[in-house]
């Protein structure tokens, strides 16, 4: 990649270089993950590389059908296959034959109806894998195929593909005065598509049966109490017979190893007395984890003749796919953001989550706020084009800030600096012209052998500011445990928050070197057996088990300094513990921690729990969420206006982050962040046809390469304290997915001049003449 | 598995058994493989057969081996020869699979983005495809079309393509930066000493298309002997010939659906756009 920007352009306010004059240790540091090393020489240990003596290897028989009855299973053949251990379909589920996080919708294994293509039918362990796979393959099924439901449009007047019933939820939000007008409306149709979390790993576990009875799972679970509580469940047994523990994670955007391969390879193990391992294809992986909702939307702005936003009218239609999973809490996201960052005085929003037989949609990060944001943002710069104004401009006339009231009628009480995000962003150069900068390589849309011509080329600039909520909503009990432990000069962390790539447990060891001046912090893999600390998701762990390790760090140093403070006759406040050594404020006093430690262990425990929060109403109202957070994004785009191929030069990102804790790391998610974002702008969307996944693979499904990423310019982190955050800071990682998206296209529009309604952007909606 | 050392003793060895599958790159036959839909019996690994591996020159004309990989056609001294190949290669997925594909290989997947087809068909090349019974050549587009077939034990030793001497273009459409199958590719090449234009079009059909009187008509209006130039209108003409000819319109109040008369301004630009740069 180029850097011809950075040469030009003179040094900007914010963390630039973030090496430069910075602590080694502890908050604030750019701490490396201390797996760095590991994971770059290829020796982490994945839940693909586990292995046990005996182990069998295990097969999913998934639907080739999006809907179908289930007229007869036979697996005797497969049952007879030459090294076929077990084969198990829903007759041999001894527990719940339903699981699902929020309702228990799905069933483990597909009894009468297949509602989605690779809806899990039976399980085979065998001696190989190549076995297993053949008596998967060996298993007849008859078929009675019926048609699928695939347009949520029509999921409200189809039969009920569930005995649930279509309609998963329905949040009618009503704000201000129905009535209210503006001097000029501006309406539009938006659709936004099938993302994927595509992972590196595709799922992998392996299963190891107890002696008493139990079953112990190794994966790589983001959420492993709740899985292992489903999984108990689906087994029969009670939680505490069951053990998840987790390996590795290869990457994770969204929810990893649900139950629905869980629970198969747990059987399986319990079934054969026998180690159980199975690792999914990347087909299998496509079909079987959550996608990001495909959306529909209808706006409505009514806006006065400066600009000011009156009223806000939108239906929001998310695809659920056939179990309902985490829709509930994505479309309480859409309807609660769906006016953005922006004051409205009045806002009408209609939202539906319904089941069809498409694929699965579920949690990715940044859902609901991601699709609303692509919309209301192309709202915006509808307005800003009827209005003659300048988009950013417009913008400013309309953005929230501390104190404003959101269309729920939650008061923005958390910092909100939305104008001096979207001012930084504006003010911020742009990346030189390439006749300016002749000197470096122009890579143009379509690739360096591709069939850009210069001629061609049009560059836009488009903006987008977003919001995410913080921390589960609605009132989901947002507890996390952690303990921490000293002992010979070392600190140990044990809190069950998976590290997902999120850099948890870089920050946990950082949070102990701050508290206790230890800078030998280890911390402890996780399993269910350790207190429970939730879901890796919305940000959680950075806030509520960065929390309670801080907690629980403070305990151990009042233990610590107790007796010497008792000793020296003042208080712990007046003791400071820096570098092993532990010294009065006056400096007169000192000794070294290892001598105050006496060979003692120092245990303590904590928890961290943020506020409580409320449900939407009937009305769409109610304080759901715990925190926001902001982010603004420029978006210098190059498009070949005749082949509809789009370039995206560089992402200029201005973002709310509250605190920064480790200055490399947040670059990092904010880095893969927009990445993601400008992958579900341009390329990825999850093609289905009658139900059916066309391409599961990654030659179809088109990831951003090194060459698709833009040039990211962090150009300004605006640290102002969140009061009620632990350390005042904000979680980072949704933030820019949710508006790098809407950014891309806002400068798509610049540079063709079309509306650009749909994401993906299609390269034909790309080109400046529309076809005729 | 076994690794012939020369083409006769790989011929020799497919026919031995049949039933086994000739392996060069392996970069589609190992994904069918690894997908469960093909369980080769046997493979005859054609890896250490040395003398399809690279060229040799006979009578105008360049003997490519069937084993050369898209990473060895990128380089600088094969682009010298046969320009529009070289830069199908370059354009060819990710390095890893340019370092591993291989001519042949791309022939015989026949898979209808295969990148270097559209240029094969262009250059009316040939195979030499060795067999049991001797050694026999088959035009490229013959086996691209099914009109003829592949004999058990037969394997395509050479691909036998003219040197002309001449600019020539590949392009290709894809929906990313970075790298990615083609939407829609182009192949023009000069003939000047048949006075000729030659274009195919890759990616839209399952197989490579010619619009032969778009080629005929746009080489009558160059004038061979002087600069070769032509008017912009030409070269627009000569692209909207060529995409009309690929994806005509259909009979009678019927219009085409707009991802295809997208696909069809695709073709007419990148035909366009190959043939300015051929006669710049």
């Amino acid at each position: 990649m180029s850097n011809d920007a950075a040469t030009a352009i003179p040094a900007v306010d914010g963390p630039q270089d973030p090496r430069q004059e910075l602590p080694a240790h502890g908050l604030g540091a750019s701490l490396p993950s201390a797996d760095a090393r590991a994971k770059t020489e290829g020796t982490f240990p994945y839940a693909s590389d586990l292995w046990a003596e005996g182990l069998l290897w295990a097969a999913l028989l998934r639907s080739p059908h999006a809907h179908a009855r289930v007229v007869s299973i036979d697996t005797t053949a497969a049952a007879d296959m030459p090294g076929v251990r077990a084969v198990v379909t829903h007759a041999d589920v001894p527990g719940e034959a339903t699981y699902g996080r929020t309702v228990a919708d799905r069933p483990v294994f597909a009894s009468d109806l297949v509602r989605h293509h690779g809806e899990a039918i039976a399980a085979v362990a065998a001696d190989h894998p190549d076995t297993a796979r053949l008596a998967a393959a060996a298993i007849a099924v008859e078929y009675e195929i019926l048609d699928p439901v695939t347009d949520p449009e029509k999921a409200f007047a189809a039969p009920p593909l569930h005995p649930d019933g279509n309609l998963i939820r329905h949040i009618p939000l009503r704000y201000g005065d129905p009535e209210a007008t503006g001097e000029v409306i501006v309406e539009g149709l938006y659709r936004i598509g099938r993302q994927d979390p595509a992972p590196i790993g595709a799922e992998a576990g392996l299963a190891v049966p107890r002696p008493d009875g139990g079953v112990d799972i190794y994966t790589a679970s983001t959420d492993p109490h709740t899985d292992r509580d489903l999984a108990a469940a689906c087994f029969g047994l009670a939680p505490e017979q069951v053990k998840v523990v987790v390996t590795g994670v290869p990457g994770a955007t969204g929810d990893r190893e649900d139950p629905g391969f869980q629970i198969p390879l747990g059987l399986l193990a319990l079934r054969t007395g026998c180690p159980v391992k199975l690792t999914a294809t990347r087909e299998e992986s496509f079909l079987g984890h959550a996608h990001r909702h495909p959306t529909l939307l209808r706006y409505r702005h009514h806006a006065d003749a400066e600009g000011r936003l009156v009223k806000v009218e939108a239906q929001i239609l998310l695809d659920a796919g056939a179990y309902a999973d985490a829709s509930s809490e994505s479309l309480a996201a859409a309807v609660a953001f769906a006016c953005g960052p922006y004051v409205v005085p009045h806002a009408f929003v209609e939202g539906w989550a319904v089941r069809t037989n498409n694929p699965p949609s579920g949690h990715v990060r940044g859902e609901g706020a991601m699709q609303v944001c692509a919309a209301y943002e192309a709202q915006m710069d509808k307005l800003a084009a009827r209005l003659g104004l300048d988009p950013a401009e417009l913008r400013l006339r309309n953005v929230l800030a501390t104190g404003d009231i959101l269309p729920t009628g939650q008061t923005v009480t958390c910092p909100a600096p939305v104008a001096e995000l979207l001012q930084a962003v504006r003010d911020f150069p742009l990346p030189a012209l390439p006749k300016d900068s002749p000197e470096h390589g122009w890579l143009l849309p379509g690739g360096p052998e591709g069939a850009g011509e210069p001629g061609a080329v049009r560059r836009g600039v488009g903006y987008a500011v977003g919001m995410v909520h913080m921390l589960g909503a609605e009132g989901a009990d947002e507890v996390s445990t952690a303990t921490v432990k000293v002992h010979d000069g070392v600190a140990t962390v044990i809190c069950a928050a998976v590290e997902t790539g999120q850099g948890f447990s870089t920050l946990a060891r950082q949070i102990v070197q701050e508290t206790l001046g230890i800078e030998d912090v280890h911390v402890a893999s996780v399993d269910t057996d350790q207190p429970p600390a939730g879901p890796a998701a919305h940000g959680r762990h950075t806030w509520v088990s960065g929390g309670a390790v801080e907690r629980a760090a403070k305990m151990v140093r009042t233990q610590l300094l107790q007796p010497l403070a008792h000793k020296f006759g003042m208080s712990t406040e007046l003791l400071q513990i820096t570098d092993g050594k532990i010294t009065s404020y006056d400096g007169v006093l000192s000794t070294t921690v290892t001598e105050a430690m006496d060979g003692k262990e120092l245990w303590a425990t904590a928890q961290c729990r943020p506020h409580p929060t409320e449900p939407l109403d009937d009305a769409g109202q109610g304080d759901a969420f715990v925190g926001l957070a902001f982010c603004a994004i420029r978006a210098v785009v190059d498009v070949d206006i005749e082949l509809g191929s789009i370039r995206v030069v560089e992402m200029a990102v201005a973002q709310d982050v509250g605190r920064v804790l480790n200055p490399a790391q947040l670059a990092t998610r904010i880095e893969a962040g927009v990445t993601q974002g400008v992958g579900a702008a341009l390329t990825e969307n999850l093609r289905t046809s009658r139900g059916l996944v066309r391409h599961p693979d990654l030659t179809g499904y088109a990831l951003p390469t090194s060459l698709d990423a833009p040039d990211i310019r962090i150009v300004k982190l605006i640290e102002e304290r969140d009061v009620v955050a632990p350390f005042g800071a904000k979680p980072a990682s949704a933030a820019p997915v949710v508006t790098s998206p809407a950014a891309v296209a806002s400068a798509v529009r610049a540079a063709t001049g079309r509306p650009v309604n749909r994401l993906p952007i299609r390269p034909q909606s790309a080109v400046a003449v529309p076809t005729t | 598995m076994t690794l012939p050392a020369t083409l006769d003793e790989a011929v020799a060895a497919l026919t031995a058994m049949p039933a086994a599958v000739p392996v060069a790159g392996g970069t589609d036959l190992m994904a069918a493989v690894n997908k469960g839909q093909l369980r080769p019996a046997g493979l005859v690994g054609l890896g250490r057969v040395n003398e399809i591996r690279g060229w040799q020159y006979q009578d105008g004309h360049a003997l490519l081996g069937a084993g050369l990989t898209h990473a060895r056609m990128g380089r600088p001294d094969f682009a010298a020869l046969i320009p529009a190949l070289a830069a199908a290669a370059r354009a060819a997925g990710p390095p890893q699979i340019r370092n591993a594909g291989t001519l042949g290989g791309n022939i015989v997947t026949a898979a209808p983005t295969g990148d270097t087809l559209p240029v094969l068909a262009a250059l009316e090349a040939d195979l030499v495809v060795a067999g049991p019974g001797g050694r026999r050549e088959i035009p490229v587009t013959h086996l691209l079309a099914g009109r003829e077939l592949l004999a058990p034990g037969e394997l395509i030793g050479y691909v036998r393509v003219p040197l002309l001497h001449a600019p020539q273009v590949f392009l290709k459409a894809t929906g990313r930066t970075g790298p990615g199958r083609a939407t829609a590719s182009v192949a023009v090449v000069l003939d000047p000493a048949r006075r000729g234009v030659r274009c195919a079009i890759g990616a839209i059909a399952p197989m490579p298309l010619r619009p032969l009187e778009a080629e005929r008509w746009i080489a009558s209006l160059i004038d061979w002997d002087g600069d070769r130039g032509l008017a912009p209108e030409a070269l627009t003409a000569f692209g909207e010939y060529v995409a009309a000819a690929c994806i005509p319109d259909p009979p009678g109040e019927e219009r085409l659906p707009p991802a295809v008369l997208h696909l069809r301004r695709t073709v007419a630009a990148l035909a366009r756009r190959a043939l300015g740069r051929a006669l710049s």
